[in-house]
């Protein structure tokens, strides 16, 4: 009984299945929560492929924070309930084409590519101190660089989302 | 003189240049100064028939034109016997017209205009005749039917006029392509338009003989159109809606001719080929007859003489199909001569009567006595009644079907010279000596008033000519043949000698037509109506032409509109649909344009997204990827 | 038997739909939730790479953090937008933006 297999399957539904609900529901709030789903089963993922610190960050930014953020946007964008399906079809149906089209030459290339075969060893003893030292040592720079780049992200949508001072 | 030949069509081109730009400020000279050009001509045309009358052989003068690859046209003039004897003819004859039409054509609008075209034309007919290859030839005969062209629709505002004018030019025209044919045939097989050359070739049989008819035939159909032969007559009656004079001068005497002149001119070509001689002498025959037929009961004077004119043009056809070629060219003189008067005289009696239609004429005796004996000795001369010039000619012509052995156009030259005397006399007597019909014409009669003496002055001069041209070619006395075949160029002349039953059948027959005329239209014993009840049917398709007119229409003039009516479908359809096809493919590309430049985001995105799969197809296809 | 493919396999069809989604959702919130999951489905690679790659190590982990970490800040500052873009439209829907159109 191999049962990462099943794990996979499992966690790889939910994500897939999280995507799909959310192309296909109509309430926007809906899809924002189906989309969460998606963000759970790809947290599971994660955790197969032995990375249970991005797990848990996955989690907590994307199912709590960026979710809600979301929502947030949701409520204040004061969207009519649902998303009316615009008749489109010539768009739609070239980003059905175009999508298709790309996920079809992704697969060829995922299938004909000779990958190496994975070593079945843990990739490593304690994740979260590896990657602790990983992130302090060699890619200390780019870690201060997000740093500032979170810090401008915050003064920026603080000061877009800023409503007009009535004098 | 012969290098100054050239002069001679020039003087008339040179009162035409005159004339178009500066004709109506020299309004009443107009008339004068043409006439003033075509006398000078005509001086000079004498001086060159004395000179080739002296001379040997011919006069050939040419000059280098274009040169195309290999081969260079040249321009030139040849004059030979022949062709003296035509420019003095066409000058003569132009000369008296331009006078005649001094009275005629006076107070109309367009004097200037007249006279600039009478001279064109008079360039044309003399440029025509001394033409010594067949492209020069035909040049000129393009000119000559644009000259009548412009004449026969001188009255442009009246209808039929300009349908005449254009039935005119499109008629000929047929015959103008066969000619161009020919042309182009011969100039295939010899390598030149030069009638030496033709001529040289034909006589050294270097020519297929099957070529030789063909050529011949297509030459003759193109004369065939230009005088007015059966089946391209039609256009000859209608022409008569232009001014007298010009039927006088072109659809008489001159343009007409010039078919005659054609097949006369390139007799060496239809010498070696016994089937086109066949050919013309059986056309010329039946129209003779034909064209006779109908001018029985025609009642327009003008359209009487316009089927003579058609009927003896098929007689000097049916001269030359029966190798009488002297007697051909001798007929073709001498009706210059008295069919111009024959007209010139109607034409003064249209003048003062104002109408054209005989039933509304008669006992113009009285009125205009020099104008009836004119027409008295122009009909006499037509008629075939010695010692007038006609008799003489058409005897020729008699004599040499019945020597060459061939009954049945000598059975059909009698009778169509029975059916010329009957109808001409029929015309006489109803214009100038029967009674007028009803009062309204009676009173008709009563105001006609004397003509101008520019009008009788020519009358005369062609009245004195109908009566002695018939002098130089007798059968005891053969001068024109002599002296036309004294150039070696024309085929060594039999000659027939004195037949006496033949002339005595010729002069009966004449008479005996002339006496029935008179005891319908004179004495009024024979009533011309009972006879065309009898005869119903008969009478109905003289008077219809025989319905040719609207057998014509029928097809050929639907067949024409019917295809015109397809090419303007498919122009409109098809053409003008593919044009618009383009513009509509250009405004849906633009549309497909305007849909991706709306501003909004995902358009692009769509679009970005679409070339990359493409991009990414391609790259896989190509196999970049190893 | 997991290996590579599957999880890539996973992660196309992932991009995929998330592209999908991008180009053809009519709200504007919808979209930039689509946009987070592209990229997801580019981290998944990345981990899945860090694992059964040719070079197994922490790197494809390391990069993966960074790239949440990103993906959050571009999603809040885009949010920030498309609020302030609502108050001034009055409207979220994506296609009402067509100010570009000249």
């Amino acid at each position: 009984m191999d049962w990462t297999l099943v794990f996979f399957f499992v966690f790889a539904l939910i994500a897939l299945g999280g995507a799909l609900y959310m192309l296909n529901l109509q309430k926007v709030v809906h899809m924002a929560v189906a989309l969460a789903f998606t963000f759970f089963g790809l947290a599971g993922l994660y955790v197969l492929l032995e990375a249970e610190f991005i797990a848990f960050a996955q989690i907590m930014v994307y199912s709590g924070a960026i979710t809600i953020l979301m929502l947030y946007g949701i409520m204040m964008t004061r969207h009519d309930a649902e998303e009316a399906p615009l008749r489109r079809p010539v768009h739609t149906a070239l980003a059905f084409i175009g999508a298709l089209g790309l996920f079809g030459f992704l697969f060829y290339g995922i299938m004909t590519t000779p990958w190496p075969g994975g070593s079945t060893e843990p990739l490593v003893e304690d994740n979260v101190r590896e990657l602790g030292l990983a992130l302090f040592n060699e890619y200390v720079i780019p870690f201060e660089l997000a740093a500032i780049l979170l810090l401008v992200a915050l003064v920026g949508a603080v000061v877009l989302a800023k409503r007009e001072v009535e004098d | 003189m012969s290098a100054w030949t050239w002069l001679i069509p020039i003087f008339p081109l040179l009162a035409f240049l005159l004339l178009i730009g500066l004709g109506r400020s020299l309004r009443p000279a107009a008339g004068y100064v043409a006439s003033l050009a075509v006398a000078v001509s005509l001086v000079l045309s004498l001086f060159v028939l004395a000179e080739v009358s002296a001379a040997g052989g011919a006069m050939v003068h040419t000059f280098p034109w274009l040169t195309a690859g290999d081969t260079t046209f040249t321009m030139g003039i040849e004059v030979n016997r022949l062709n003296a004897m035509m420019l003095a003819i066409v000058s003569f004859v132009s000369l008296l017209v331009h006078i005649y039409s001094i009275g005629y054509m006076h107070g109309d609008d367009r004097y200037g205009t007249y006279f600039a075209y009478l001279a064109l034309f008079t360039f044309s007919m003399l440029g025509l005749v001394i033409s010594p290859n067949l492209l020069q030839t035909y040049i000129f005969w393009e000119l000559v039917g644009l000259s009548s062209f412009l004449l026969i629709g001188f009255w442009y505002f009246k209808p039929q006029a300009r349908d005449a004018a254009k039935k005119a030019f499109l008629m000929t025209r047929i015959g103008d392509v066969a000619l161009f044919a020919g042309m182009i045939l011969l100039f295939w097989q010899v390598g030149s338009f030069q009638f030496s050359d033709i001529f040289a070739a034909v006589r050294a049989e270097e020519i297929d003989p099957g070529m030789v008819t063909l050529t011949a035939i297509l030459i003759f159909i193109g004369a065939v159109g230009k005088s007015g032969q059966f089946p391209l007559h039609t256009w000859l009656p209608d022409a008569m809606e232009g001014p007298t004079p010009v039927s006088a001068l072109i659809h008489a005497a001159t343009m007409v001719a010039a078919g005659v002149y054609l097949v006369a001119r390139t007799y060496p070509l239809f010498e070696a080929s016994p089937t086109a001689l066949t050919v013309v002498a059986a056309v010329g025959g039946f129209t003779a007859i034909f064209a006779a037929s109908i001018g029985l009961v025609q009642t327009d004077i003008k359209r009487v003489l316009a089927y003579s004119t058609v009927s003896q043009l098929g007689y000097m056809m049916l001269a030359l199909g029966v190798a009488g070629y002297t007697a051909a060219v001798f007929h073709l003189g001498t009706h210059a001569f008295f069919k111009a008067l024959l007209f010139l005289a109607a034409g003064a009696v249209i003048h003062a009567v104002h109408t054209q239609d005989i039933r509304e004429m008669g006992g113009l005796w009285r009125k205009m006595p020099l104008t009836a004996w004119v027409f008295l000795i122009g009909a006499l001369a037509l008629s075939g009644i010695p010692p007038f010039a006609g008799y003489f000619s058409k005897e020729e012509i008699i004599l040499a079907a019945w020597e060459g052995g061939h009954p049945v156009l000598f059975a059909l030259a009698v009778v169509a010279a029975f059916f010329t005397a009957f109808y001409m006399f029929r015309l006489f007597f109803l214009v100038f000596v029967a009674n007028p019909r009803d009062a309204a014409a009676a009173k008709r009669i009563d105001a006609v008033r004397p003509v101008g003496r520019e009008m009788t002055l020519p009358m005369l001069a062609l009245a004195a000519l109908s009566v002695v041209a018939g002098f130089v070619n007798t059968p005891w006395y053969h001068g024109l043949a002599g002296w036309l075949s004294a150039d070696g160029l024309t085929s060594h002349y039999e000659a027939p000698g004195f037949v006496g039953w033949i002339t005595a059948l010729t002069v009966l027959t004449a008479l005996v037509g002339i006496g029935l005329a008179a005891s319908m239209y004179a004495r009024g014993t024979l009533s011309p109506a009972a006879l065309a009840r009898r005869l119903e049917f008969g009478y109905d398709m003289l008077l219809n032409k025989y319905w040719i007119d609207e057998l014509y229409g029928a097809t050929v003039v639907r067949g024409a509109f019917g295809l015109g009516r397809l090419l303007h479908g498919i122009d409109r359809y098809i053409v003008e649909g593919l044009v618009a096809l383009v513009g509509v493919l250009f405004r849906f590309v633009g549309r497909i344009g305007t849909a991706l430049q709306t501003g909004k985001a995902q358009a692009s995105n769509l679009v970005g997204v679409l070339g990359l799969v493409l991009l990414l197809i391609i790259l896989t296809l190509g196999g970049v990827w190893e | 038997m997991v290996n590579l493919a599957s999880y890539l396999t996973v992660s196309a069809l992932l991009f995929c739909l998330g592209l999908f989604g991008v180009l053809t959702k009519r709200n504007a919130v919808i979209v930039l939730l689509s946009i987070e999951l592209m990229l997801n489905a580019v981290n998944l690679n990345l981990v899945a790479f860090s694992k059964f790659g040719a070079f197994p190590g922490l790197d494809g982990q390391v990069l993966t953090l960074f790239s949440l970490t990103v993906a959050a800040a571009e999603a809040s500052v885009g949010l920030a937008i498309l609020i302030t873009l609502f108050r001034n439209r009055g409207t979220a829907e994506v296609n009402e933006m067509d100010m570009m159109k000249r």
